[in-house]
């Protein structure tokens, strides 16, 4: 009896909570941050003239989703991040669902940011260029993502610190290579010529839109550290917006900037005629990897050291996020895994190392295989030919970029419909940050509201993933098929283990949410959280007599 | 060779300055969460311990051992950055005048306040000393802690040769009873000893109790 009270009352360990607002800035800079060194080139090469106004599109569905995130993250400090919220919301089926993507997501995002740390690194080391190396290149993005596997299995993490530090430097770099940009090489006039020239066919537009959104994925790492970070509800909200308009103010400042650069030092064509900055990316895949240390190199005097330290600053930012994407595979895959969504085998740890390796090894054997799948047309010929008839020759960054816009637009959709649900069906979780502009209304005869944004958001959003599916000739068979796979595992699990899979297991959320607050540091919530379950419970009980 | 080239606009500068402006105020308010309840409190009783310790004062007398409570004030002051100063009070018989030469009590004294310099010069921070000559000791005390607008009076236990009878001599009383400011007194030797003897005993007969 004794040991069975001494057994209740030890508590399994938790996580820490003392992460500083800088930390969970940097945790999700680290991991959104990296993306515009990816996007710009892309975007540059296919939404041409209309680059900054693809970046507006995504920018402004990406403040909605940033909102959404940060109310969510701030209501349930929880690390689970998207696949919880819509777990929450919407049941195990759609949790999983939302869940799955995020994984498609993260075990891209391991490929595409080693793929693309090679490109930048290949700006000092020409032996990287994967035109004129294919095969170097290649080893090189397996020997990285190999590497990562490892120090994870191993459970070497880059600290808070030096994601810290080296989120500090490239805000403060970025900032001055557009500060110098716009100073010294900016013209306006460029800018509109450029915009009513070079202006691209609705087609390529939806192209470029949806490969914009690729430089704004990575919120899922705030919400993620919610569970970690000091007095999250009141933190979150100034590290989520923060980081939102950070990530924003550059992407639009990068592409307009791009549009009307006057280059520092004249780019020569083919023909020997003077090209304009933008015009270098188009048909060009490895200047679209390095698209920010080309721009940085350009900038007026800035630039003559810039040429030199962006590529590896660059370069490590990418490193960091795609470590980011072997970690929170594993850890999205851990915790679906303990809420019954995947097999417990996911759930393995390593006896020695104490690291979930198994959900280490097999997704960064995935992203092999997805490296292998983006790279075959460029290391065999005869592949090429193939990828020609059945891809319109869509590969590399272009095919890694396909999957990655799919998995995020469709985990963000689901999390605008759970951020709905959830204010119709949990009212009582005090919420420190609600999106503005909301309708109030009654559901269940309790006063809630609707969030108007969150409804423009899931339109935007929605509306990528369907410029997702009609411009990516493999996004739109390779994304669904990877959905299907998983809905198709999950059913066969959940029969398996005797469990609904179309409805959802009981979960205490109340009990769940007490637990969340206690631990927050933020108890006033506490009290707050209390109270309206004691106010809804007396309605509850009143209205029950007389029914 | 073709030659680099630098556009400069208006334009482009309203832009930097834009971007740097917005960079700048995004970070600092970030940065600057508002404080929790929790906090708030942590914060007042920080700024409580600065007022209660801005200025301290040591006190020794032929009666008063301060000698551990002066390393202690010390460490205090040094934590807190407070005024410290450490009085040798003489208490002049009435037999006497008020400004009569005292060499026995006055070289006592010399070598009280001596030791405090050095604690205080071991801790890193500095010391005023005084030797102060009163018919009253309590009346001396409290007339030195009102000139220096003391925050608080550290005084040690009465010396165990004349001990009379009463747990702390009745000079160390009147001066915490009558004190505008917080006293702090320690209590050393045979009286800290009984006190956790006391102690130990208050928790065995609980114990005892618990049991029955």
């Amino acid at each position: 009896m004794a040991t069975e009270a001494v057994a209740t009352q030890r508590r399994s360990p938790e996580l820490r909570r003392a992460v500083t607002p800088w930390g969970s800035f940097s945790w999700g800079y680290s991991d959104v941050g990296a993306d515009i060194f990816v996007g710009l080139g892309l975007v540059l090469a296919y939404a041409a003239g209309a680059t900054n106004v693809a970046f507006l599109f995504a920018g402004i569905v990406y403040v909605c989703i940033g909102l959404a995130y940060t109310e969510l993250a701030a209501a349930y400090p929880f690390a689970g991040g998207g696949p919880y919220f819509v777990l929450r919301g919407l049941g195990d089926l759609f949790g999983f669902i939302a869940g799955w993507a995020v994984l498609l997501d993260f075990t891209i995002d391991i490929t595409l940011f080693a793929w693309s740390c090679t490109d930048y690194l290949s700006q000092l080391v020409p032996v990287f260029l994967g035109s004129a190396h294919p095969w170097v290149h290649f080893l090189v993005v397996l020997s990285l993502i190999v590497a990562l596997c490892l120090l994870n299995v191993a459970g070497v993490r880059e600290s808070t610190a030096f994601n810290g530090v080296v989120s500090a430097l490239d805000v403060l770099s970025e900032t001055c290579i557009l500060c110098f940009g716009f100073l010294f090489a900016f013209r306006p006039d460029l800018l509109l010529h450029n915009m009513s020239v070079s202006w691209p066919s609705p087609y390529h537009l939806m192209l470029g839109t949806s490969l914009a959104i690729v430089s704004f994925v990575g919120l899922e790492s705030i919400s993620q550290a919610a569970q970690e970070t000091y007095r999250p509800a009141s933190i979150i909200p100034r590290t989520s917006v923060s980081l939102i308009l950070t990530i924003l103010i550059f992407a639009l400042a990068y592409s307009n900037l791009a549009l009307g650069m006057q280059p520092w030092h004249p780019i020569l064509g083919a023909h020997g005629h003077p090209l304009q900055f933008w015009q270098i990316f188009p048909f060009n895949s490895d200047n679209q990897g390095k698209a920010v240390a080309l721009l940085a190199a350009q900038v007026p005097y800035w630039g003559a050291i810039a040429a030199f330290y962006v590529p590896i600053l660059g370069a490590i930012l990418l490193l960091i996020s795609s470590n980011s994407g072997v970690f929170g595979s594993s850890r999205i895959a851990y915790s679906m895994s303990r809420t019954d969504l995947l097999p417990s085998l996911f759930q393995r740890v390593h006896p020695r190392f104490r690291t979930p390796s198994v959900s280490v090894i097999a997704f960064c054997g995935l992203a092999v295989l997805t490296l292998v799948f983006a790279a075959l047309p460029s290391l065999d010929p005869a592949a090429l030919s193939v990828y020609g008839r059945l891809f319109h020759g869509e590969r590399g960054l272009d095919f890694l970029a396909d999957l990655y816009a799919f998995g995020a637009a469709t985990s963000y959709s689901f999390v605008f419909i759970a951020l709905i649900a959830l204010r119709l069906t949990d009212p009582f979780s005090p919420r420190k940050f609600k999106i503005p502009l909301n309708v109030p209304v009654r559901f269940r005869g309790r006063k809630t509201s609707i969030p108007v944004l969150g409804v423009f958001g899931f339109i935007g959003i929605f509306s990528i993933l369907l410029f997702t599916l009609m411009t990516h000739p493999i996004g739109r068979i390779a994304g669904p098929s990877w959905l299907l796979l998983g809905v198709i595992l999950y059913i066969i699990y959940r029969r398996h283990r005797r469990l609904p899979y179309l409805r959802s297991q009981k979960h205490d959320w109340r009990q769940h949410q007490r637990e969340i607050l206690r631990t927050s540091g933020d108890l006033e919530l506490l009290d707050e959280y209390e109270a309206n379950l004691k106010a809804a419970d007396e309605a509850a009980a009143r209205e029950g007599p007389s029914q | 060779m073709p030659q680099p080239e630098v556009h400069a606009t208006l334009t482009g500068a309203i832009a930097a300055l834009f971007l740097a402006a917005t960079i700048v105020a995004t970070f600092w308010w970030m940065l600057h969460p508002p404080a929790s309840f929790v906090e708030r409190r942590a914060k007042e009783a920080e700024t409580e311990l600065e007022r209660m310790v801005g200025s301290i004062i040591v006190v020794f007398t032929s009666e008063i051992a301060s000698g551990h409570m002066m390393a202690l004030a010390a460490k205090l002051a040094r934590g807190e950055r407070s005024d410290l100063l450490a009085i040798y009070v003489i208490e002049m018989p009435y037999t006497l005048p008020p400004d009569a030469e005292m060499p026995l009590e006055e070289r006592t004294a010399l070598d009280a306040l001596g030791a405090a310099e050095t604690i205080a010069k071991n801790t890193g921070i500095s010391i005023r000393t005084e030797i102060v000559k009163a018919r009253s000791t309590k009346q001396a005390v409290l007339d030195i802690a009102k000139r220096e607008r003391a925050n608080l009076l550290v005084v040690g236990d009465n010396r165990e040769g004349k001990y009379v009878g009463a747990p702390l001599s009745r000079t160390i009383e009147e001066i915490a009873a009558d004190a505008k400011c917080d006293v702090l007194i320690g209590v050393e030797g045979k009286h800290g000893r009984l006190l956790t003897q006391d102690h130990g005993a208050t928790t065995e007969s609980l114990s005892g109790k618990q049991e029955q």
